[in-house]
């Protein structure tokens, strides 16, 4: 059962405390802006060997970077959960009338948005000052971006649920973000990979993610394309579920940053 | 009147004659470690129990376990009438937990801190806003309300610590070693609002392995030893029935044969001796000493206390260390 009203104050204590330390969300808005200004030269010239010639460079490193990036939240997300033992505030919290559900939820909800919200940035960014051009539906864009930054913050739940120590998760964190960044498509375009990686791919959520942003960026396709993309984004979030509900424990002592 | 989530504003009180808190064959290992091995308590509304023990005695286990903390492997545990081990989450709501470690949010503000705690319990705001005035009022926080946590002292922060378990009038508070580290200042005030609390009709469970504490109190006692619940009772039946008077010598080497008299203990290079008149015990060893008085290395008598009642149910001297 959750109380929408608990679930609320753990939402506003949640941004509180994100507007106390706002640098990671600033990190994950500015990074990739500034990342995509230096690399769309060399993206133009990748996009022009694998058969996109008239392409500027933007259709590939607005999303890539936009997705690598947005990879850090899996790390934001563990920590959103470690520091509360860090801060020695877990147990007060699990003794409080707050649910196990809405103390993850309440986790969640702001990762995910800072998800949203970064993309809305950068492809705003991408439009206006790259010359960004959609070929396709962009609104079709909307739920295949809503279903990958859900399934990153609940691989940081899982991850969460997996490591006793916030230096496993960063770690683990640190490197789902280069090896799935890079094997899924999201750093160098999919088709210049070599071949193994263009066969593992497909358990990274960058792979398909970055599958249905091509489809409609430079395939000119609409929300029909979306639904592969969408159900292996959606598959991955079940597994992460499933990891989440077997492994984290609440009454496990996880160490913080001590 | 009725708060969001349908429980009563202000203190909820166990029935007449339901206890605040019962325990009962409270069992808890850790491994092969026994933490609790059968532990049984009831504390009634209004009343303070003094949980004492030496550290790893299994006071924080059983704490942990009454607020739903932790799981029990055997055993019983009711909050006013509600099983904790079956339906925590209703019992949380009748709990407040100041735990052993100082847990506040640094870099929120004493009020923030405060508001979000409350805010979970399901008081309005405007309870909220009260609440918060009067518990930083008991606690010498008002001022310090806009500061952040990070630029509190130590002592500071443990009070904020505390306030924060007292926010929902919690029919049961259970506060864990909440001297620990405390300033002379922190400590008086905590110790008179544990006094306020059960005035007010609250159950205060105070785990503590400072004796004085529970003695300034006046508190109920329940000494807690290798997990199982060695004597109970006021600290005045206590210190009656089992308090002895003794005289203790250290000696720089092996305790002398004459001072090995009839019913001491010699532990080391220490022995005691109970004697009901311990000066004058002390007035006729000395001189039977003799020579090998020089060994001595102090002379202490040991008035009827709490720590005396400890040295008589368990029979080693109170430590603040666990026995191995």
């Amino acid at each position: 059962m959750i109380s929408p009203r608990r679930l609320g104050v753990i939402l506003a204590h949640e941004l509180r405390l994100a507007r106390r330390d706002p640098l990671p969300v600033m990190v994950l808005l500015v990074f990739p802006i500034i990342t995509m200004a230096f690399l769309k030269p060399a993206f133009r010239a990748a996009l022009d060997q694998s058969g996109y010639p008239h392409a500027n460079g933007a259709e590939q490193v607005v999303p890539g970077q936009a997705v690598v990036e947005a990879f850090f939240v899996v790390s934001l997300t563990t920590f959103a959960f470690f520091s509360e033992f860090g801060w020695m505030t877990w147990d007060r919290l699990r003794a409080s009338p707050a649910t196990s559900l809405e103390i993850v939820l309440g986790k969640s909800i702001p990762r995910v948005a800072m998800v949203l919200a970064q993309f809305v940035v950068v492809f705003a960014f991408g439009a206006l000052v790259l010359d960004l051009h959609i070929a396709g539906s962009a609104v079709a864009l909307i739920p295949l971006v809503l279903a990958f930054s859900v399934s990153l913050v609940l691989l940081g739940v899982a991850v969460t649920a997996i490591c006793r120590t916030v230096q496993q998760a960063n770690a683990f964190a640190y490197v789902g973000l280069v090896l799935f960044g890079a094997i899924g498509g999201a750093l160098v375009p999919f088709n210049v990979l070599p071949r193994w990686a263009r066969t593992v791919a497909p358990i990274t959520p960058t792979y398909w993610a970055m599958r249905g942003f091509r489809s409609v960026i430079l395939g000119g396709q609409g929300l029909g394309a979306m639904a592969a993309p969408i159900a292996a984004l959606g598959a991955m979030s079940a597994v992460f579920v499933v990891i989440s509900l077997r492994r984290l424990r609440f009454d496990e002592a996880k160490t913080g940053w001590a | 009147m009725q708060d969001t989530y349908g429980h009563a504003q202000g203190r909820v009180a166990a029935g007449p004659g339901v206890p605040a808190l019962m325990v009962e064959g409270l069992e808890k290992s850790y491994g092969s470690t026994v933490a609790l091995a059968g532990v049984s308590l009831r504390v009634e509304p209004g009343t303070i129990l003094g949980l004492l023990g030496p550290n790893g005695a299994g006071k924080t286990s059983l704490v942990s376990i009454v607020a739903g903390l932790r799981g029990a492997d055997a055993g019983r545990v009711e909050v006013c009438g509600i099983d904790v081990l079956r339906t925590p989450q209703a019992a949380r709501r009748l709990i407040g937990i100041a735990p052993q470690e100082t847990g506040v949010y640094l870099s929120l503000s004493v009020r923030d801190n405060l508001r979000f705690f409350a805010g979970l319990t399901g008081l309005s705001r405007t309870q909220i806003a009260l609440r918060i005035d009067e518990v930083a009022d008991a606690l010498g926080l008002t001022a310090l309300l806009d500061r952040r946590a990070s630029q509190l002292s130590g002592g500071e922060r443990r009070r904020l610590h505390t306030a924060i378990a007292l926010l929902h009038r919690p029919a049961l508070v259970l506060l864990d070693e909440p001297t620990t580290g405390a300033d002379v200042v922190t400590r008086a005030q905590i110790l008179d609002l544990v006094r306020g609390l059960a005035d007010e009709g609250s159950a205060v469970v105070y785990s503590t392995h400072y004796l004085h504490e529970i003695e300034t109190l006046e508190a109920d006692v329940a000494f807690i030893d290798r997990g199982r619940i060695v004597a109970r009772g006021s600290a005045s039946e206590l210190v009656r029935e089992h308090g002895a008077s003794a005289l203790e010598l250290k000696f720089v080497g092996a305790v002398p044969a004459a001072a090995r008299v009839d019913g001491s203990v010699v532990d080391g290079t220490t022995v005691r001796i109970p004697a009901p008149d311990p000066a004058a015990a002390a007035a006729q060893l000395l001189p039977a000493l003799g020579a090998e008085a020089r060994s001595l290395s102090s002379i202490e008598i040991l008035r009827p206390n709490l720590e005396s009642v400890y040295l008589s149910v368990t029979g080693r001297r109170y430590t603040t260390r666990v026995d191995a």
